[in-house]
């Protein structure tokens, strides 16, 4: 019939019109992501033995490393960047990685102002890490 | 709404008295009354363009604006400003003087349809014995603004948007006067208010349901809204005939639209829908609440209509218009011909 068409595409429209809104309110709400989403990259400083194998597994090699060694002659690390504007996210660094320190967290909301606060400090240096340690103790 | 005419009445007395001049209290009475009727039309207009946004949201499961104020309703204020804030750009080979004048053309001819649109009983700036008439005859000067702006543009698109506004506007205003035909036949006046009074018992969607499905049509296309907005058609005009105005001249087109869509809808409300009579003896709510509602009503419609069809072809268009809706109005005519006929024949 003419016409049966026309009425068929009405009624979906007027039923989207009742039916609950798909859109999401990004501030407020957050989306649920996937279980193994790959946002951005974190370290416990105190697990990492500065193997280096993280750095030498990077395909981009965006990873620097500094370290120094201690009175037992043992590694230690001072400092650990990374060039996030080259990272692809191929989550090699956090394959290779024999104790866990560095793992990756879902913090998706990675845009910054300018190009060189892409270059990301993951350790910073130990004074500022104590000077955290005695904030956050104060607080 | 009583009292808003007894308060007419009182204030022209009062005049009247002061000036001591009839005509000229007469004049400044309807002064202020065409005031009135332009300032009710822009408060439509806030919400129309606030209910847009919103049911095409809610037609596509989106929310639509909802940050500034009640759900997004505040969103007008930062319209205007914007539009106010563009410059008023002139293209360079344009012809200055029509295109000028072209939007405001578009403005006044879709405000000079209020003059006769009553919104309750006697709430009617000039009750004309030829109302209707003159509702289309105004309706279709509207096409020469489009045509003036597309023209002046200097721009093929603009051009091309004022030649198929001129072609469609043409075309669908037969079938529109011909369904309105069949109403003015039984109630034998083509005054608005007249029509509304003939509803009482019955309105007149109910005898005239084929009339009113082909004046619904081509009123979307008198109204140049989707899916009859060939004459804006994005994908293929860019902007159709207002595509080289920017700033004020481009939101008195949208003003234009806006009016046109719910003068359009006020008619439909009139002449099909009972006008400020109201439904199942609810008479406890005034008259032109239900009026308002009638036109809001239409106006979903409308938009309901737009947010869920695509655009057809202009060849389509043109086909539709004159190989069907035409026929079937002129049958409505005849039909209600044959009833007017056998209803005398049976009552005497």
């Amino acid at each position: 019939m003419y016409g049966s068409g026309l009425l068929k595409g009405l009624s979906i429209t007027i039923k989207h019109f009742f039916e609950k809104k798909i859109t999401q309110q990004y501030p407020e709400e957050r989306p649920a992501l996937p279980k193994r989403f790959r946002g951005s990259f974190e370290l416990i400083p105190s697990k990492c033995i500065v193997c280096s194998l993280c750095s030498n597994a990077c395909p981009n090699n965006i990873i620097s490393i500094q370290s120094k060694k201690d009175e037992n002659n043992k590694k230690k690390l001072t400092g650990y960047q990374m060039m996030m504007g080259s990272c692809l996210y191929c989550g090699f660094c956090v394959e290779v990685c024999p104790t866990g320190a560095l793992y990756i967290t879902q913090k998706y909301e990675n845009a910054v102002f300018f190009r060189q606060n892409l270059n990301v400090s993951l350790f910073k240096d130990e004074p500022e890490q104590m000077l955290q340690a005695v904030r956050s103790e104060a607080e | 709404m009583d009292i808003f005419i007894v308060w007419v009445e009182i204030f022209r007395h009062w005049l009247t008295v002061a000036t001591g001049i009839p005509i000229l209290a007469e004049i400044i009475v309807k002064a202020a009354l065409t005031l009135g009727v332009i300032i009710f039309v822009l408060l439509n207009l806030i919400v129309l363009v606030w209910l847009e946004r919103k049911l095409s949201a809610f037609f596509q499961m989106r929310r639509g604006p909802n940050r500034l104020g009640p759900a997004g309703f505040f969103q007008f204020p930062v319209d205007i400003v914007k539009m106010l804030g563009k410059e008023d750009i002139v293209p360079a080979n344009a012809d200055r003087p029509v295109f000028l004048i072209a939007s405001i053309c578009a403005f006044l001819t879709a405000i000079m349809a209020w003059a006769v649109i009553p919104l309750g009983r006697g709430l009617i700036l000039e009750d004309l014995s030829i109302g209707i008439f003159y509702f289309i005859a105004i309706g279709s000067t509207g096409t020469i603004a489009f045509i003036m702006a597309g023209f002046s543009s200097n721009n093929k698109y603009a051009l091309l948007g004022g030649m198929r506004a001129a072609a469609q506007m043409i075309s669908y205003e037969i079938p529109m006067v011909f369904s309105l035909l069949g109403v003015i036949m039984i109630t034998g006046s083509l005054t608005l208010s007249k029509i509304v009074e003939g509803q009482k018992s019955i309105w007149f969607i109910i005898p005239q349901i084929l009339a009113f499905l082909c004046y619904f049509i081509s009123s979307i296309a008198e109204t140049n809204r989707g899916p009859f907005d060939m004459t804006e058609g994005e994908q293929e005009l860019v902007g159709g005939y207002f595509l080289e105005y920017s700033g004020i001249r481009y939101a008195l087109f949208m003003v234009a639209e806006y009016t046109h869509l719910v003068a359009v809808s006020a008619i439909a409300a009139l002449v099909f829908l009972g006008g400020w009579n109201a439904p199942f003896g609810l008479t406890f709510i005034p008259g032109f609440i239900w009026m308002m509602l009638k036109i809001y009503f239409m106006i979903f419609l409308f938009m309901w209509v737009r947010w869920t069809f695509p655009r057809i072809r202009i060849d389509h268009l043109m086909h539709f218009g004159w190989k069907v809706l035409i026929p079937v109005s002129l049958i409505n005519i005849v039909l209600t011909g044959i009833g007017i006929f056998v209803f005398r024949a049976i009552t005497g």
